[in-house]
């Protein structure tokens, strides 16, 4: 079937208002803009923060928070969200580690069991929101809940330190001094990048965290996409739990709980809509970087320390807002 | 054109007549115009038409009215007095009241108090619940909604009726009514109309929207008509137009309506229904052939709607099978999913509930029900992609800058177009339209009626549900008229008249 009517008029071809154009850009990669300027201006204040090393520390520090960040913005765009992500990293890179120093096995299963079990905790948490209608927010704060218990109750509330030189290989490697595991954050970026973008997946992502009932109608399995989409970002918590191990060299009794306001604030400062169907990993990777200089920023520019909380999250608010801004008169 | 421009003739009319008056607004966005100059004036006490095809204006125009959205340049008066910076709430304070087109009601309260919604009697701010319920129970009378029913709960007409009763009782000078008439029936409307003779003889003042000239010839003092953004005509007084005019004024040419040469049925079964049992619809046996054109009509929840349903999978079936080309018979389809790999689509009523994905693009969303045909390893091809959308955006005749823009800048007629795009890329032998042309205009019904019947031609199926009569006689072969979940009666060839569905639907 093809060609059958034509009653189009023309339309009205979009005539340039350059202000009005340029406003709209600025406004649009706001993240990006004050991320430069962040960048200059703690370049100002500390000539220590724009050396190569610096820059390479940032990349490091932004690994961790980034494949978190991936991780917590896949449900978002699904219209949901998980909490759990950060306690699932802590929780299944004990349950690696542990794999590893008592049950003897090598380090690389021993990894992969760890990896294992964070992807089957986002299976876990997908099977429950879509077949059970559990609530995600209260269902995934309880799975939060239940792997920080779980983790501390599996160290005793000692931190593991028992890891074996392979495991920890990729959070100190470096190639001609550039660090390695950076690579790892943007091969993920780009996978997902490319699975958002080009797959039916992808594309059903979208879909359904812009309209469920639609997207049912249109031939969607729904529960189908938000389980899947929770696996993968179960797997994405779980290799973020290996590198921070690896990194650390160490897996404390609370290991990740302190990521958890920065992993979700870092996609919704790139753009992630919390209403689902919104966002894309351009985003995602300006929200990290931004949330890491200003972190690191702010630690070497002798910002007296009672006053970093204070202005790194003025700078998030700051952030946010002009966002909301564009939204509100330049959407 | 035997139509005098509405400047002149209102500039002659003294100022204490006109109630409200639309003065020069122009509305833009971004480099898009929306409305051009509109002028304007509405006199007390009147019904006042306001015609125009989709995208024409009537909802921004309405939208400026009702102070949800402020216009780019251009004055409005009420009573004289200018209105600086108007929102909802101050509008809603000097008696300007819009219902819409998607009824705004809050699910999971009663009936009474999304009545009151706003407007809580209280006292030292608290509300008076008592008060409440029984104000609210005296508006409700004679409409047949419980008061303490959950809104939620609540089918589309009786939603619909629960809004107009809130505007009508709110103390509104002005009330806008955005297709108030799209989901009710025929006795529903006379009581609406009737309801509203009334309130203008106590001086409240309509501005009526809807796509049905006859409606608007039936109820309508005086009509404005806007085309393209721009006030293509008026008149004061109604009586002196014909159907035809209005139509004409509304196009900007003349409009030819369309009807389908009724088939008899013939051919081999290809599509056939045994014993269908799901919740509200029972039905022993339907036979369609290829080419065939059904209607489906009856009062909501009569089954029409719901058997639709339950052949694309959304309403569970509890037993019944389904059989192709006089083949065996199959269970019927569990998900959407499951019937479109048959060959079977919908096209949902409610578009933006179930219809479309507003933030997606059009090409997404024309192509969203038929990814896996263009993809490999479950990578989609966008060149394929791209020429498919683009020939739909082009033969549905989509009003867009582009297939990219997303789906919520359209307007109504224009998103069921891009729905249709959706639904026929899936190339199917079996297509269900619920109201197909619900909310859309007269130049957009009579193409897609015309779509419909090519269609039809290529072998494909058709069912409509419909409680649009005119449609029906237009562009099916047969009804089938549903009541109490089940056929009641098979209306076929010349006994097809608007009058005999409107007496057996209602009956």
């Amino acid at each position: 079937m093809t060609a059958i009517v034509s009653t189009a008029k023309g339309s009205a071809a979009p005539k340039g208002d350059k202000l009005h154009q340029t406003i709209r850009w600025v406004l649009h990669n706001v993240v990006w803009i004050w991320l430069f300027a962040l960048v200059v201006g703690f370049g100002l204040f500390n000539e220590f923060f724009l050396t190569v090393m610096n820059m390479q520390n940032i990349m490091v520090q932004a690994t961790v928070l980034g494949m978190l960040g991936l991780a917590v913005a896949l449900p978002l765009l699904v219209a949901e969200i998980d909490l759990s992500i950060p306690a699932n990293l802590g929780f299944s890179s004990a349950i690696g580690a542990l794999a590893y120093s008592d049950l003897g096995m090598p380090w690389f299963p021993a990894m992969m069991v760890g990896v294992a079990v964070a992807t089957l905790i986002g299976f876990f948490n997908g099977l429950c929101i879509t077949k059970l209608r559990m609530v995600s927010l209260i269902q995934t704060l309880s799975m939060m809940i239940i792997l920080q218990g779980a983790l501390l109750a599996l160290t005793q509330g000692k931190t593991l330190t028992n890891l074996s030189d392979g495991y920890v290989w990729i959070g100190q490697a470096s190639v001609a001094g550039w660090p390695v595991m950076p690579l790892i954050f943007i091969l993920s970026l780009v996978l997902i990048g490319i699975m958002l973008r080009m797959t039916v997946f992808g594309r059903s992502i979208y879909a359904v965290g812009g309209n469920p009932a639609a997207s049912n109608s249109a031939g969607i399995r729904v529960d189908r996409i938000k389980i899947i989409t929770y696996t993968v970002s179960g797997f994405l918590a779980g290799v973020a739990g290996f590198l921070l191990a690896s990194w650390q060299m160490a897996i404390t009794s609370n290991q990740g709980s302190s990521y958890l306001l920065y992993a979700i604030a870092a996609p919704i400062i790139g753009g992630v809509s919390v209403f689902g169907g919104r966002g894309n990993v351009t985003g995602i990777l300006g929200g990290v970087l931004l949330l890491t200089v200003i972190q690191v920023g702010l630690a070497i520019t002798n910002v007296p320390s009672f006053y970093v909380g204070m202005i790194g999250g003025f700078m998030i608010f700051i952030a946010v807002a002009i966002d909301a801004i564009r939204v509100r008169y330049f959407a | 054109m035997p139509v005098q421009m509405n400047a002149s003739a209102d500039n002659r009319r003294e100022a204490a007549d006109i109630v409200l008056r639309v003065e020069n607004i122009r509305k833009t966005y971004g480099s898009l115009v929306a409305l051009r100059n509109v002028t304007i004036d509405i006199r007390r006490g009147t019904i006042h038409g306001l015609l125009g095809e989709n995208g024409a204006g009537k909802s921004t125009l309405v939208g400026i009215i009702s102070g949800q959205k402020s216009p780019t340049s251009g004055t409005i008066r009420l009573d004289g007095h200018e209105i600086f910076h108007a929102d909802v709430r101050s509008m809603e304070e000097a008696g300007v009241f819009l219902v819409t087109q998607e009824p705004m009601i809050i699910d999971h309260i009663s009936a009474a108090e999304n009545l009151m919604l706003g407007i809580w009697p209280s006292r030292r701010g608290f509300v008076r619940w008592k008060k409440l319920k029984a104000d609210a129970a005296r508006m409700l009378e004679g409409s047949n909604i419980n008061p303490e029913a959950r809104a939620g709960s609540l089918d589309a007409v009786a939603r619909r009726k629960l809004n107009i009763l809130r505007a009508m009782f709110s103390g509104g000078k002005v009330i806008i009514l955005d297709e108030p008439t799209a989901a009710l029936t025929v006795p529903d409307r006379r009581q609406l109309f009737e309801f509203m003779r009334q309130l203008k003889q106590k001086g409240v003042t309509f501005i009526f929207i809807s796509h049905y000239n006859e409606e608007i010839l039936e109820i309508c003092d005086a009509v404005s008509v806007l085309r393209d953004g721009s006030l293509a005509g008026g008149t004061d007084d109604v009586r002196s137009l014909t159907s035809e005019q209005l139509s004409e004024l509304v196009l900007g040419r003349g409009l030819d309506l369309f009807q389908r040469d009724r088939r008899a049925a013939e051919g081999p079964v290809a599509i056939q229904l045994r014993n269908v049992i799901a919740p509200h619809v029972q039905v022993d046996s339907l036979e369609l052939r290829a080419g065939d054109v059904v209607g489906f009509t009856g009062l909501p929840g009569a089954g029409a709607k719901e058997l639709a349903r339950t052949i694309f999978g959304l309403h569970p079936a509890r037993e019944g099978t389904i059989s192709f080309d006089g083949g065996p018979g199959e269970r019927l389809p569990t998900h959407p999913r499951d019937a479109l790999d048959r060959g079977i689509a919908y096209l949902s009523d409610d578009r933006r509930k179930d219809g479309v994905v507003g933030h997606l693009s059009i090409a997404a969303n024309i192509a969203l029900s038929s990814l896996d045909e263009r993809s490999w390893m479950g990578f989609i091809d966008s060149k394929r992609e791209a020429r498919l959308c683009d020939d739909y955006f082009a033969s549905m005749g989509i009003k867009a800058p582009s297939p990219l823009v997303a789906v919520d800048t359209l307007s109504g007629g224009n998103q069921q177009k891009v729905c249709l795009g959706r639904v026929l890329a899936t190339r199917p032998r079996l297509l269900i339209l619920d109201e197909p042309t619900r909310g859309i205009d007269i130049g957009v019904k009579q193409d897609v009626l015309r779509i419909i019947d090519q269609l039809s031609r290529t072998g494909v199926c058709v069912i409509i549900v419909s409680t649009d009569t005119d449609e029906l006689v237009r562009a099916v072969d047969r009804v089938l008229v549903f009541r109490s979940g089940s056929v009641q009666e098979v209306v076929t060839g010349g006994d097809i008249t608007t009058g005999n569905l409107r007496n057996l639907s209602q009956a």
